[in-house]
């Protein structure tokens, strides 16, 4: 009788299921490790950006796939398969436009993240190799961006690739093989999409999934950097765990992050310009936004001709990366908090203001075009 | 002890910063769903207007006096209006509980009964006043700086400049006067806020307890006390705007292009199958009638046809030969 009215301790079908799995690749261990991350300093919102990019990332893997249940990668009908998913295909505009703006937000967030790890002096011992890879993965979103942008096929789409790949032709030694390579002929054609669309669709997402996994393991082998400021006991006084409190934070980034897209893609869903010839017509060939300022930097007459195309399009955005990728083993100091590092302040406020006004000017610039 | 070092600009931004993004997934969330729904069209200057309508504790009562006092149209829709209304009790909710944990982390004192309604009618009455001040004193000074960066660049010496780097300059030129004042402005803005809420936090009184006890207070205030029902409550939240936004999301692009446009199709009326039989009952009823009426007219006609065709056969007829 008081037997019975104990609670029954059989344990249920789930139960069971997760106990397998655990006997086999310990399950509770590697979600005990992954949850239990101790976080110096406590949750905090500035930590959000690696797990908002994952998230955007999985999105755009999603939302890329539904797409190419529709799109055709071929010269002669890949504009007529994306007006197709834009006017035919049920929410299609809907997705196509949230890839869109989901391919802005990742630039973004990689900013906000790169600039959130500079600003922390996350990059200092013993970090340098996830700021490396980091700075990788930096490239690859980029990449996205690129190749992303010619799918379409319509005028826009041309002629930003081939305006890109004319700059790329600028590097010394590969240049001229990396422009023959993606070109594949004189002009963009066939083999120029088939090859965009293979390194889109398939060389970039692989390199982002390997590189983001080892980013990840680096980022769990050295331990969060914690906050920059506050006392030892402070920051021991607020130490919490991944879980729950910073899991619910990066939870709130990603809704946040997806309302975001969601409305930009109601207010400027992708329209699509005519379809792509080799006559620009009355089209001002133009990069994705994101690219606009060094667009502008090329338009300076100080980067007028064969080396100044050269300085402004390869030799000066090289040098930036090189000192970015330099950055951990140039600054040895131990200081962490930004307002006692005064030229990195200084130097981060100079590179977004001219980031900034560069593609502001790049926007008024196009009235004297038109 | 109380940080005592704390600027006015640092405690009001402190707490509007965080209620801001406390507040905005829920507001960001109703914003999607209205503009699925049609119910709101934002005009120009869309990133200033939405950042703007989000960030309401202060522009809750500026932004309506802007529009009609400077001119400035942010948009169109009653959605616009319901949002604004929404915005209000969540900001009250995300300022209290900003305001709460500031209270005890940074100044080390009890939070006052009502601190989220306080703050929230505080800092709306503040952005009532100083917004629409920021708005003209911003606006003036943006284009009398573009006129002027305008003039200078035209002045002789400058007339080989290239278009390029002329944008560039007069861009460096005006906006970092516009920027400066913006900036200027916003900072005493926030400043006041923070006098406010210092003034308020004055009047309250301090902890006893010691830094990890107070760590664990405000730790525990942002932990709902029945987690099943607030779960509950978010996931039956999240699942009813997202009925909602798929619902009202057009299947086809709102803006289609000009190669694509489809005809104007005349929408057929549904079929209902009772009502189609019940009217064509009643039709074959009507015709039946018609038919039976027609072919008693006709029987009518063959009648008197029939009596009236020897009558009429006797007068046509030409009178019989008389037999011999």
């Amino acid at each position: 009788m008081a037997q019975s009215s104990l609670p029954s301790t059989e344990p249920t079908v789930i139960e069971k299921v997760v106990a397998f799995v655990d006997e086999r690749i310990g399950l509770k261990q590697m979600q005990a490790k992954m949850l239990n991350e101790p976080v110096p300093g406590g949750s905090r919102w500035a930590y959000v950006f690696g797990s908002v990019l994952l998230f955007i990332f999985i999105m755009q893997a999603v939302t890329g796939i539904l797409l190419m249940f529709y799109y055709v990668p071929t010269a002669d009908h890949a504009y007529a398969s994306t007006q197709y998913i834009i006017h035919d295909v049920d929410y299609g505009w809907f997705l196509l436009s949230y890839h869109f703006w989901g391919s802005t937000a990742m630039v973004v967030c990689v900013f906000a993240h790169m600039s959130q790890v500079f600003l922390w002096g996350a990059y200092k011992p013993p970090r340098e190799m996830i700021w490396l890879v980091g700075l990788a993965l930096f490239g690859i979103v980029m990449g996205f961006g690129f190749t992303g942008y010619l799918l379409p096929w319509d005028q826009r789409a041309y002629w930003a690739t081939t305006v890109g790949v004319e700059i790329m032709d600028k590097t010394p030694l590969v240049g001229d093989f990396m422009a023959r390579f993606l070109k594949g002929g004189p002009t963009p054609g066939q083999m120029t999409l088939s090859r965009f669309f293979v390194i889109h669709v398939m060389i970039l997402p692989a390199a982002l999934m390997g590189l983001a996994g080892l980013h990840l393991f680096l980022f769990r082998a050295a331990g969060p950097a914690g906050p920059f400021r506050g006392t030892p006991e402070e920051i021991r006084a607020k130490t919490d765990y991944f879980f729950p409190r910073q899991v619910w934070k990066d939870i709130v980034g990603m809704a946040v992050v997806f309302a975001s897209i969601c409305a930009l893609a109601f207010w400027e869903p992708v329209v699509l310009l005519e379809e792509a010839t080799p006559d620009p017509g009355e089209y001002h060939p133009e990069p994705e936004w994101y690219f606009l300022f060094l667009f502008q930097l090329l338009r300076l007459k100080v980067f007028a001709g064969e080396f100044g195309q050269f300085l402004g399009a390869i030799a000066l955005p090289g040098a930036f990366m090189a000192l970015l990728a330099a950055l951990p083993f140039i600054d040895r100091d131990p200081e962490r908090n930004i307002f006692k590092r005064p030229i990195a302040l200084i130097s981060w406020i100079a590179v977004m203001t001219a980031i900034l006004l560069f593609t502001v000017s790049a926007i008024i610039n196009r009235e004297f075009l038109d | 002890m109380s940080d005592d070092s704390l600027s006015p600009t640092k405690i009001g931004l402190g707490i509007l910063w965080s209620a801001f993004w406390t507040a905005l997934p829920i507001k960001l969330a109703f914003a999607i769903v209205f503009m699925a729904m049609d119910l709101m069209h934002l005009e120009n200057r869309l990133g200033l207007a939405f950042l703007m309508l989000l960030a309401s504790p202060v522009t809750v009562f500026a932004l309506p006096i802007i529009s009609m006092g400077l001119e400035s149209h942010i948009g169109e829709g009653a959605g616009i209006a319901i949002l604004f209304l929404l915005a209000i009790p969540i900001d009250i909710w995300a300022l209290g509980i900003v305001g709460r944990t500031y209270f005890l982390e940074k100044f080390r004192k009890e939070p006052p009964d009502g601190l989220g309604l306080t703050l929230w009618w505080k800092s709306a009455a503040v952005g009532a006043i100083f917004l629409p001040i920021i708005w003209f004193l911003v606006s003036t000074v943006t284009s009398t700086a573009i006129s002027m960066a305008h003039s200078l660049l035209d002045m002789e010496i400058f007339k080989g400049i290239p278009v390029a780097e002329r944008i560039s300059v007069e861009l460096t030129l005006w906006g970092s006067v516009s920027a400066i004042v913006l900036l200027v402005l916003l900072l005493i803005g926030v400043s006041l806020v923070g006098r406010i809420i210092r003034g308020t936090a004055e009047a309250a009184r301090p902890v006893a307890e010691n830094y990890q006890s107070i760590v664990t207070r405000w730790d525990l205030m942002r932990v709902p006390a029945d987690q099943g029902l607030t779960l509950t409550a978010l996931t039956l939240g999240g699942v009813v705007l997202s009925v909602l936004f798929w619902a009202s999301l057009p299947v086809t692009t709102p803006h289609p292009h000009e190669c694509c446009k489809k005809p104007d199709v005349k929408v057929e009326p549904p079929f209902r199958p009772v009502e189609a039989l019940n009217k064509d009952e009643k039709r074959m009823a009507q015709l039946e009638l018609q038919v039976s009426a027609l072919e008693k007219q006709m029987a009518q006609a063959e009648k008197d046809k029939g009596k009236g065709k020897p009558k009429a056969a006797k007068e046509a007829a030409p009178p019989a030969p008389k037999k011999p």
